[in-house]
């Protein structure tokens, strides 16, 4: 278990302010911010790169606060690979046991190990520079893992990929984290792979930790108005997804959602709160969502207008529609009042 | 039409320039290695003095840029990557010798090393560099460390940081991660360091002649010969020294071109 305490770090441009986190053993742990939220310095703390300002950090109740990264037992993962330009992959990977002076064998051993995981085996001789984005963050990960950490840190490790290299890759990450029982700390801005990947996530930014929870919770209740923002909140639903003639008919509770996306089984369901319309009455269009609902609340953020719409049998979450100031007024919406909302099947993202 | 043919009359005459520039050069190299016959040459080479010029410039040009890379590595590494309280004035200090005529360098040396204590305990102590072979190897690393020293400190900042904060976290400490990471990512700036370095030691005459003195057979580099010859009318064996320092140069030059052409001098 990983236990940070109010831990606190300035390098000027990118900082920490009053972090504390618990991390179980063997949990697959989340943390989605915005670029600049000071993810990456937190993991870098964690790892020992840079030393704390203020505030400690235990690992299995020890504390670690003032070892030197080689003594921690923290493996980590950069977006950008950092493999070892002049050293093979077979090198690569073997790089951290040689510091612990395993004799060579057992080097070869385990690298074998290793790369057969990570399915990079038959690379083993190459030089990283000859290699794919998917094969080169696939060694950094095998690179990390020889060394059995007790936590292992991933900074971003899918966002320089394409996505279906990165969508594979998030499935391995899943597979190697269930064989090998360590600790994740995936640092993301994606909010599908919080999703996907995390048992409990935390949402951070300008340096601070602004919510921790399941990723349901977190997408259910925004505990503050730049996580909901962040999120793009509202309108994410779990459901089942039939495929019936080039279209998607997805059951979420009661409802079903028509959705472009061809996916069929288990899906997560997301639909931006600007992509629905909002009419008075029941509108002809070629949108193939059209649901009737109440308004329960208005938020009033600025310039746009957040209006939760309970559309009743079903559903238990009322959808969030974004609109205009200016639309607003001229509809004359107010709380309790009977309204429609529109979607196109092209507007429901599934995943 | 007017326009494009005012164009091509620009760029004739620049490529004139250029031309003529280039030519300029390639006589001038030409008026040396043909001044005097192959054979003459050849001979000259092989005489005694000559050889002694050869092999005292390789050596003191050897051990003056290991000189370099030893300091230059951990100085360069410093202004690389940490602040620390009055960086940029030693930054700037450190380049200075760039600037500085050689000439005075060499004053500068030759009153440190011959009339101060600290010049004086070093003598006492058996390392004398006035009027020796010691003061052409310190008269080069003086004159030279700035080179190394800017080629290195660019070369360690193009290196992430990254790379040493893995490696920590693979069982290295920090200077195991330099050793281990850093220094092998930093090869080619090493090279072309060292090479830059190297030839321009072997061709150091100004602070060298202050330090060193211009004794024939005792501190007689390439450069020094050069002069001593042509003071005293021994054309062939300056011809002699001067080829062979074009030849060095221009094989320097190659290496400096294919290993360093990515690193900035000044």
């Amino acid at each position: 278990m990983i236990r940070i305490e109010n831990l606190s770090k300035d390098l000027g441009e990118f900082f920490l302010r009053d972090v504390s986190l618990e991390i179980n053993d063997g949990e697959y742990f989340m943390v989605l911010g915005p670029t600049g939220a000071g993810k990456t310095i937190l993991l870098e703390t964690i790892a020992g790169i840079y030393r704390a300002d203020s505030g400690r950090i235990f690992l299995d109740e020890q504390d670690i606060t003032d070892i030197p990264p080689r003594e921690r037992n923290i493996g980590m993962v950069y977006q950008d690979y950092t493999l070892f330009p002049f050293l093979t992959v077979e090198d690569n990977i073997g790089f951290g046991l040689k510091s612990r002076k395993v004799s060579k064998r057992e080097i070869k051993r385990r690298v074998d190990e290793l790369a057969n995981l990570m399915a990079v085996f038959h690379l083993l001789h190459r030089y990283p520079g000859t290699l794919s984005g998917g094969e080169q963050q696939r060694i950094a990960i095998a690179r990390a893992l020889i060394m059995e950490p007790k936590v292992l840190l991933l900074d971003e490790p899918l966002s320089a990929l394409d996505t279906q290299t990165a969508e594979r890759l998030r499935q391995e990450l899943k597979n190697v984290h269930s064989i090998m029982n360590t600790a994740i700390i995936h640092v993301t801005h994606s909010f599908e792979e919080a999703f996907l990947l995390g048992s409990r996530m935390a949402v951070m930014d300008k340096g601070e930790i602004v919510q921790v929870g399941t990723p349901n919770e977190v997408f259910r209740k925004p505990e503050s108005e730049f996580a909901a923002e962040f999120l793009g909140v509202g309108n994410l639903f779990q459901g089942e997804s039939r495929v019936d003639n080039d279209i998607a008919s997805i059951d979420v509770g009661g409802i079903n959602i028509v959705s472009a996306t061809l996916k069929p089984g288990s899906v997560h369901v997301s639909i931006r709160p600007e992509d629905i319309l909002v009419s008075t009455k029941q509108i002809v269009s070629s949108a193939r969502n059209s649901f009737k609902g109440k308004i329960t609340t208005i938020v009033d953020a600025g310039t746009i207008l957040r209006i939760a719409v309970d559309i009743g049998i079903g559903i238990d979450i009322p959808f969030i529609v974004a609109i205009t100031k200016q639309s607003f007024d001229e509809m004359n919406l107010k709380t309790g009042g009977e309204v429609y909302i529109t979607f196109k099947a092209s507007a429901v993202h599934v995943f | 039409m007017l326009k494009k043919l005012k164009q091509s009359k620009t760029k004739i005459i620049t490529v004139l320039f250029s031309l003529l520039l280039a030519s300029f050069i390639l006589v001038l190299i030409t008026c040396v290695v043909t001044h005097t016959t192959l054979p003459a040459l050849i001979s000259s080479i092989l005489s005694e003095e000559i050889q002694f010029a050869i092999k005292l410039s390789l050596t003191t040009a050897v051990v003056s840029t290991v000189m370099c890379i030893g300091i230059s590595i951990p100085a360069a590494y410093a202004l690389a990557r940490y602040d620390f309280f009055g960086k940029s004035v030693v930054n700037t200090i450190l380049d200075a010798p760039l600037a500085l005529p050689p000439l005075v360098a060499g004053v500068g040396l030759l009153i440190l090393f011959g009339t101060t204590s600290f010049g004086k305990s070093l003598a006492d102590a058996g390392l004398t560099f006035v009027f020796t072979p010691l003061g052409i190897i310190i008269a080069q690393f003086f004159v030279n460390v700035p080179f190394m020293f800017r080629i290195l400190r660019g070369t360690f900042q193009s290196i992430n940081p990254r790379y040493e904060h893995v490696a920590e976290t693979l069982g290295c400490t920090e200077a195991q991660a330099f050793w281990r990471v850093t220094l092998p990512m930093s090869k080619n700036g090493l090279l072309a360091g060292s090479i830059i370095t190297w030839s321009k030691g072997i061709g150091e005459f100004g602070a060298a002649l202050m330090v060193a003195g211009a004794t024939r057979m005792k501190t007689e580099t390439l450069p020094i010969s050069l002069y001593l010859n042509m003071s005293c009318g021994e054309l062939n064996l300056a011809i002699a020294a001067a080829t062979i320092l074009i030849i060095i140069s221009l094989i320097s030059l190659f290496v400096f071109e294919r290993y360093g052409g990515f690193t900035r001098v000044f």
